[in-house]
């Protein structure tokens, strides 16, 4: 069975078909998504700004530990409802360019946050009071900024079926 | 909500705003309405992320060791410029469908919300956020914060309405 054709059974099942033609889920579900969206990524982006040195003038420890779990949080009710989003749909976004490219800035930004927590799980609080942050966690905030912005974008797009 | 009289007479108004040379580039490009949405989104998100951070920490829930004015003094240029872009590219928008906005009962919800949230934000929150340590009885501080999140929020809920209703 071609991945096409999966997503076919699957826009044609139940709870996708459900959520779909209800006049509240559809819109709650998406409602939801992008105010947790706000709060998770609006909270993770005054994380990277601070490893690229502007806003919050804290200790980069402690605004890492006091964050992070509110951005999580957010991220959490984030991917749920975008799971069920797809799940209503998932043959348009399956032939959408912008919903491919979507899961691409996810799975780098996933992947760069990984890097970075491995890389600085112990030694985060060493840079409390560097004035410049080490050359790789400024190339992690950006690239967290630019994958993030890039998944708004392309979100976005998803919905005017620009081609 | 302001009662549908007042939006009424604003009705020559929204025509004007209708047909502005703006509103009718963007409305006549496939492409504008959904790069200045996108800008639009941008600010929304590092506003409503600065805002929350305030909050949580007006809450106590965050940040506790430094002072909220502290805090605040940091995010407050940021804040201000996002208010920006945010009004400029909303602006942009709201010309391009204004008759459409007209007739939206989210849009009234949203623009209700909007200039409370900016008029509370610019004062109260200012006042309380920026006062000494200690010099606010916590309860205010949970007030301003809970009044905040509502109005931001009611903002957001009412901006992404617009398209669905």
């Amino acid at each position: 069975m071609s991945l096409l054709s999966f997503c076919q059974s699957v826009q044609d099942g139940p709870i996708s078909t459900g959520i779909r033609e209800s006049i509240w889920l559809f819109p709650i579900i998406e409602t939801t998504h992008v105010l947790a969206l706000s709060v998770s990524v609006g909270l993770l982006v005054w994380f990277d700004f601070r490893l690229l040195g502007f806003g919050i003038h804290q200790p980069v420890s402690r605004v890492h530990k006091q964050i992070m779990p509110w951005t999580l949080a957010g991220f959490i009710i984030m991917f749920i409802s975008g799971v069920l989003l797809t799940w209503s749909e998932p043959v348009k976004c399956i032939t959408s360019f912008f919903f491919l490219a979507k899961i691409f800035f996810v799975l780098l930004a996933g992947v760069n946050a990984m890097v970075f927590e491995w890389t600085y799980r112990d030694t985060l609080a060493d840079w409390d009071n560097a004035p410049v942050m080490p050359r790789r966690a400024r190339v992690a905030g950006a690239l967290s900024l630019v994958s993030w912005f890039a998944v708004i974008t392309a979100g976005r797009a998803m919905a005017y079926n620009l081609f | 909500m302001p009662s549908l009289s007042f939006f009424d007479a604003l009705l020559p108004f929204f025509k004007w705003c209708d047909d502005t040379w703006l509103g009718n580039g963007i409305r006549n490009s496939r492409i504008y309405f959904p790069i200045i949405e996108t800008f639009h989104l941008f600010a929304l998100t590092l506003l409503f992320g600065a805002v929350v951070i305030l909050n949580l920490r007006l809450f106590g829930l965050i940040l506790r060791r430094q002072p909220i004015s502290q805090l605040a003094l940091d995010l407050a240029p940021w804040i201000r410029w996002n208010v920006v872009v945010i009004l400029a590219s909303g602006i942009m928008l709201f010309l391009s469908e204004a008759m459409k906005c007209y007739a939206s009962e989210p849009f009234r919800f949203k623009m209700v919300f909007l200039f409370s949230a900016l008029l509370f934000h610019f004062t109260i929150f200012r006042w309380v956020t920026r006062a000494g340590e200690g010099r606010m009885n916590p309860i205010w501080n949970w007030a301003t914060g809970v009044l905040s999140l509502t109005l931001w929020f009611g903002v957001g809920l009412g901006g992404r309405a617009i398209g669905f209703l």
